[in-house]
């Protein structure tokens, strides 16, 4: 019997074709926002995106198990979305992408990947983007970041949505900050409401810095 | 659970390695899981035994989980830690300015063959 020696990085079939999507959009900012089935993704991007659209040109990838509600709210915005129905699946994959993508095009600046609300799953596959960017609400329990940590650690940038329920619940931004710095400290945080507005430029201000970053 | 994804591109890694090393037959397969690589070590067994038993060269093999603790230094006071939860703040002075030093690996360590 002998030991050979290997060390050697186990790359899924999803990472292989994740480093293919990076390289074929390596101009492009790639944001996958996460979260929880009703934290607010699709309002939040509604609005934002609405401040974006006339400079960038930005598509959106929409991932549910059933429907096309989302890819339409946001397609009623004037900016291009498409709908993957992931049916059992839990999660997007970059197979995923690359088929959205053979639809809507490469020629972007901005393309925005709305994950399957679960915060489970989708920490774990690689979809070639730039930085997943995960969503909280205020009624969810200020806690969550440390419930969920893998997706915590994989997060680029932190939103606490829906900041105008502050005063109805026992949700404390300090503590939720806390838990989620001892988990990644490079997180960059957002408070916001979709309601009132607020802090919605800020998360406008951080998808173009991302674009730019990727156009220098 | 991406664990079948994974284990079949293990037993890739393993095969290509067993077949350039000229091996009939494969006793062994060490993996070294780091606890932050979001893979469960059971799980990952549970797939390597499902589908070993379509190749005759790994059919009677073990995968051997060399699980990697999560330690970190402290870029503030160099502290050096051993977390069991995640959650990474310096056990001396408190700062989240910690590095990790291991936890996220995800490797095809060494195999044993005749």
């Amino acid at each position: 019997m002998k030991t050979v020696n290997i060390q050697e990085k186990i790359l899924t079939k999803n990472e292989m074709k994740a480093a293919e999507m990076r390289e074929k959009l390596k101009n492009v900012a790639v944001l996958n926002f996460v979260s929880s089935p009703g934290s607010g993704k699709t309002s939040t991007l509604e609005k934002v995106l609405v401040m974006l659209k006339d400079k960038y040109k930005i598509a959106v990838v929409e991932g549910d198990q059933q429907t096309t509600h989302d890819a339409d709210r946001i397609n009623a915005t004037g900016v291009q979305a498409f709908q993957v129905n992931t049916g059992n699946a839990c999660h997007l994959e970059a197979i995923d992408i690359e088929r959205a993508l053979n639809t809507l095009g490469y020629d972007l600046d901005l393309l925005i990947i709305e994950n399957v609300g679960n915060l489970v799953c989708p920490a774990e596959y690689d979809l070639g983007e730039d930085a997943k960017v995960v969503l909280l609400s205020v009624t969810e329990g200020d806690d969550k970041p440390a419930k969920y940590p893998v997706m915590t650690r994989a997060g680029s940038a932190y939103i606490i949505n829906k900041i105008d329920l502050l005063p109805y619940v026992d949700f404390s931004v300090e503590k939720c900050i806390a838990y989620a710095k001892g988990i990644q400290p490079e997180l960059e945080f957002f408070t916001t409401s979709c309601r009132t507005g607020e802090g919605l430029d800020k998360v406008a201000d951080y998808i173009e810095r991302m674009i730019k970053a990727k156009k220098a | 659970m991406h664990e079948l994804g994974i284990a079949s591109s293990l037993i890739e890694i393993v095969l290509d390695t067993a077949n350039a090393n000229g091996a009939k037959v494969v006793r062994s397969v060490t993996a070294k899981i780091g606890r932050l690589s979001a893979v469960d070590g059971e799980a990952l067994k549970f797939a390597f035994d499902a589908i070993k038993e379509e190749y005759p060269l790994i059919a009677e093999s073990v995968l051997i989980i060399d699980s990697v603790p999560v330690t970190g230094k402290c870029n503030k006071c160099g502290a050096t830690d051993t977390y069991d939860e995640m959650f990474f703040a310096c056990s001396k002075c408190g700062s989240y300015e910690v590095e990790l030093i291991t936890g996220e690996e995800l490797t095809v360590s060494e195999i044993e063959v005749d």
